[in-house]
């Protein structure tokens, strides 16, 4: 089947008509299976995790191109607006992936190559089941990540992720005594972690360079024999964050801040490595010419959250970047659409960069 | 191959090797460049690294 831009705005729209939260991503799996056959890919099917996987050509060098299907709840009234398809998802991340598989198909196989499209589970997920479940599968020369960094741009890199979850106890005392309350204790605990966050961030310019804290949660309370304080801190950090060092420092942060009688319990969790390609290799070049063959003037992006990019860039050690027509700035918004006018110049400056890169 | 700098002029050598979209750096100012043309050889001021927050 020939695909033009009537075929391709209807994959879009149907895969955004198709609801996959996290972990629910069977119904619009099948239907990028069943698209990938008509549309002649090689093999099609759902593998082990519930993702999408689709092979053009078997040649030995292989170009994988992934992103996710799964979507954050809430949902959007999916409509077209002039240009625009509104709905959970258009942007993130079933606009770069309907892009993905539409160019793959128009760009055809190439002698030497396998073009594989994956379309993952549980990105949105702590898990990223989908990622981590193909990354030991194949050793490709070149991938590229679905996520919106419009279709005149290519994003280089992500920062990495930690949390930790602080609780505090200590057995109750009179508000009107000298020792402070758990929840004083909580707030110390905060403070801290911002303050060795803002000494190591001297220097550092760019959000993308620096440590972020947020304060997911805090929560203090007292039932009359023992108060306490939950909290959970998340922090987007960067290229040169030292996990180790950093979570030591924290440990002795709390131990210094028990009282007599209290005692914490402190844990890390959900660790994402910041990850950043390289500017000067294949892949990135064959995006910048065909995003000027186009009549755009390419840019660069760094972007301040993570990605499947995070743990497909370490294990698999190639020209990596992400990819997709959309504004990111509407991921998981009540606002959430995209241009297809931009869809469908994305589809072209990928099916570009797919044939420089594998064809010459 | 030589090309020059669109932003100071300065002559910048360019690998024997090099393919479009190849980013060199103008050893005079310091500026990135990209190779858009190898025939003729073409120098742009490569695209610089923005800021973007989510996915």
């Amino acid at each position: 089947m020939a695909l033009d831009r009537a075929y391709a705005e209807q994959l879009l729209e149907d895969m955004v008509r198709t609801e996959s939260l996290s972990g629910e991503e069977q119904a619009v799996a099948a239907l990028i299976v069943e698209r990938m056959k008509a549309l002649g890919y090689d093999s099609a099917e759902v593998d082990g995790a519930g993702n999408a996987v689709g092979h053009l050509g078997s040649g030995p060098r292989r170009l994988v191109l992934l992103g996710h299907m799964d979507t954050v709840p809430g949902e959007v009234p999916i409509r077209r607006e002039g240009d625009l398809l509104y709905g959970r998802g258009s942007v993130d991340a079933k606009g770069p992936l309907a892009t993905f598989i539409a160019a793959a198909s128009l760009a055809g196989a190439a002698p030497d190559w396998t073009i594989t499209v994956v379309g993952v589970v549980e990105e949105e997920a702590a898990s990223s089941k989908g990622a981590r479940f193909v990354a030991p599968l194949w050793r490709p020369e070149a991938c590229v990540i679905g996520e919106p960094s419009g279709h005149d741009a290519v994003t280089l890199g992500y920062k990495g992720r930690l949390v930790c979850e602080y609780r505090y106890a200590q057995g109750t005392s009179h508000s009107a005594g000298p020792l402070p309350s758990a929840g004083q204790i909580g707030v110390a605990f905060v403070n801290a972690a911002q303050a060795a966050a803002d000494e190591l961030n001297v220097g550092q310019k760019r959000v993308f360079d620096q440590i972020s804290p947020n304060l997911l949660s805090i929560h203090s309370e007292n039932d009359g024999l023992e108060e306490s304080v939950t909290l959970t801190i998340s922090w987007r950090v960067p290229l040169w964050f030292e996990r180790e060092s950093w979570e030591a420092g924290l440990r002795a942060v709390a131990s210094g801040l028990d009282e007599e009688e209290g005692s914490h319990e402190l844990r890390f969790y959900g660790s994402e490595v910041a990850y950043k390609g390289t500017k000067n290799n294949p892949l990135v070049k064959a995006f910048l010419a065909a995003i000027r063959s186009q009549e755009l003037k390419p840019r660069f992006k760094v972007k301040t959250g993570t990605a499947d990019l995070n743990i497909l860039g370490p294990v698999w050690e190639c020209p990596i970047l992400a990819y997709g027509p959309g504004d990111s700035s509407l991921d998981h918004t009540p606002n959430e659409h995209i241009s297809l006018d931009e869809y469908w110049s994305g589809v072209q400056i990928l099916r570009e960069a797919v044939q420089r890169l594998t064809q010459g | 191959m030589n090309g020059i700098c669109p932003e100071c002029a300065a002559e910048v050598e360019l690998p024997g090797d090099a393919t479009s979209g190849e980013i060199v750096t103008c050893g005079d100012c310091g500026v990135d460049l990209e190779l858009t043309s190898v025939k003729p050889v073409k120098l742009e001021t490569a695209p610089e690294e923005e800021e973007d927050w989510g996915e």
